[in-house]
């Protein structure tokens, strides 16, 4: 069986789903007999989600949208008359 | 991860612009300043900075569009020059430091099992995930990713690049991608851990 060190350092293959057949099943036991790992697991996928729907929720400010519309319009017009 | 149609999209707009055709650059523009100032912002986090990251990385595109020679995806172009012009804007910062990996994990006895018990706080992070504290402690964990990790977590976990695509813009082989995004992970997890299980025991006291 495997130990938690070597579970650990698989959670990223295995969240991924990258991970061998067969590596991937000895895991799924180690998860059914090891209640930390399986906490572990649970938050480790957690953390990518929270970030994810915290950081991607990110949205231009409108007055950044007005500058980068302007600098637009302006480059364009600079390179017409140049 | 571009879909065909968004690739083709690009190619189209990008052949445009290099055959003169100036109004394409306006419709890059506007496909792509999203993606620009959201990953400027999560890197500098400062609005005036990602802002500036912005302008210059349209500036680039539109003058530098004949240097893009088709080798790897249009996209992975900008965001390749996005982050440049990012780390050009956040190079007076600290000096980076290293993400021990036995910091993050739990302990384990010798024969590499874990000892203590860990709290699952992954059910408590929906009721909490928008609140502004929660929020804070997020970006502040992040903030204090290393940029090697930092960058690795922001291209595949929050804008949802593939691992190929990663490995592409930041010129790195795919294990190394991957090991970065785990120590990444790990760092995140082992902060938020601090803050949801404080969270978890102050819900249970009342």
């Amino acid at each position: 069986m495997i130990c938690c060190r070597e579970c650990l350092e698989l959670l990223n293959d295995y969240v991924d789903g990258t991970l061998d057949e067969k590596i991937k099943e000895s895991l799924e036991d180690h998860f059914n007999d090891c209640p930390p790992c399986i906490s572990f697991l649970n938050t480790y996928k957690s953390t990518s989600k929270v970030c994810k729907e915290t950081l991607s929720a990110e949205e231009i400010p409108e007055i950044v949208q007005v500058k980068l519309r302007e600098f637009v319009q302006d480059t364009l017009k600079n390179a017409k008359e140049g | 991860m571009p879909t065909k149609e968004e690739r083709e999209l690009d190619d189209r707009l990008v052949q445009e612009l290099k055959d003169g055709k100036l109004e394409a650059f306006d419709e890059i523009a506007q496909n792509y300043q999203r993606k620009i100032y959201a990953l400027a912002f999560n890197l500098t986090r400062n609005q005036m900075d990602a802002q500036d990251v912005a302008q210059e990385v349209l500036l680039s595109i539109f003058k530098k569009i004949h240097t893009f020679q088709g080798k790897s995806a249009f996209s992975s172009w900008v965001y390749r020059i996005t982050l440049n012009a990012s780390y050009m804007k956040l190079r007076t910062k600290k000096k980076d430091q290293f993400v021990s990996l036995d910091d993050m994990l739990p302990s384990f006895n010798n024969s590499g099992f874990q000892q203590e018990k860990l709290l699952d706080w992954s059910d408590s992070t929906d009721s909490l995930l928008f609140s502004n504290e929660s929020k804070e402690v997020i970006e502040k964990a992040v903030s204090q990713l290393p940029e090697k990790e930092k960058v690795v977590f922001l291209l595949r976990d929050v804008e949802g690049l593939s691992t190929e695509r990663v490995g592409e813009i930041l010129e790195l082989s795919i294990p190394a991608v991957k090991s970065r995004l785990h120590r990444a992970r790990l760092f995140l997890r082992k902060k938020l851990s601090n803050y949801f299980e404080e969270f978890d025991t102050r819900g249970a006291k009342k």
